[in-house]
């Protein structure tokens, strides 16, 4: 770029008048965006969660609790959360969350399943998106479970040297 | 009556917090993407990741792939990033993407933040940092 330009950028009357314009419109844009998620996250949080709710009024909770409780046990997780880890795998976090929320569980396992979602979620949407970029998609979903599950057994041993 | 109510509200109320988190967010994802041309004049590379490479390496760590993916999508494509580069970049975002929202959605039930985030951006820059070397000694 040539100077000249340069310092003209730096001059604030050059750069605040068109800037003031664009937030106003760049805002509401984003507020419009953020609408049409919560749209989106209502429609999957209030069916996710009532079901589980329902699950849990029934006593089926424990059933399926006891099921996968020696495999959730890897990571020091109860049997329960095996249903917010598939939730989040294959639909997205807010179903996730969605199934977390009436389980209330403590802290450390909210962090543990959160950071294992955080490293894997929404698989069947994301996985497309890398897909599209040309690279190697299938070996970055084997990279991102395996992580996953190596990362909250990693964590649950944390929790027990702390 | 009571046992669909009680559910259905805090159904809702977890809607009406998060809300409250994403709407901020997307705001200023907006503001983020009207500005990152900013990025576009850097040009150290940062774990064999040129200059050009960080516009959608940023926009993928803020944003995340799905909201992001058209300018992922877009930036990877129509500049000459090669495919080992763009291979970092999406190993890198694969890990660690959405690293606002994704921390705070659970932060609201209880989880620590600070975990979440340290060990995301850790474990991504770890991951690409081996792959980066592997290569390098490969080449060789």
């Amino acid at each position: 770029m040539d100077p000249a330009a340069r310092t003209c950028r730096r001059r604030p009357f050059n750069i605040q008048l068109p800037i003031v314009d664009t937030i106003a419109v760049t805002l509401k844009k984003g507020f419009l965006n953020g609408l049409s998620i919560t749209v989106e996250m209502v429609k999957v949080i209030v069916p996710f969660y009532l079901v589980v709710e329902l699950i849990r009024y029934m006593g089926l909770i424990k059933l399926i609790g006891g099921v996968f409780g020696p495999f959730m046990g890897l990571f020091g997780l109860p049997g329960e959360s095996a249903l917010v880890l598939i939730a989040g795998y294959t639909t997205n976090l807010y179903a996730a969350i969605a199934v977390l929320s009436p389980l209330h569980f403590s802290p450390r396992n909210v962090t543990t399943i959160a950071l294992m979602l955080g490293l894997a979620h929404s698989l069947t949407v994301e996985t497309p998106i890398t897909k599209k970029t040309g690279v190697g998609a299938l070996s970055l979903l084997l990279v991102r479970i395996a992580l996953s599950l190596l990362v909250g057994m990693a964590l649950n041993l944390l929790w027990k040297l702390f | 009556m009571e046992a669909v109510l009680t559910p259905l509200f805090g159904a809702l109320r977890l809607c009406a917090q998060l809300f409250l988190i994403i709407v901020p967010l997307t705001m200023f994802y907006e503001f983020v993407k009207s500005r990152q041309s900013s990025l576009a004049g850097r040009s150290r590379a940062f774990l064999g990741i040129s200059g050009r490479g960080l516009i959608p390496l940023f926009t993928g760590i803020i944003i995340g792939l799905t909201y992001g993916a058209g300018v992922i999508i877009h930036s990877i494509r129509s500049t000459d990033i090669g495919k080992g580069e763009a291979f970092l970049i999406l190993l890198y975002l694969s890990v660690c993407h959405a690293i606002i929202e994704d921390t705070l959605i659970f932060v609201v039930l209880g989880a620590n933040g600070l975990i979440l985030v340290g060990a995301r951006f850790f474990l991504a820059t770890l991951l690409t940092y081996a792959v980066y070397r592997a290569r390098l000694i490969r080449g060789r």
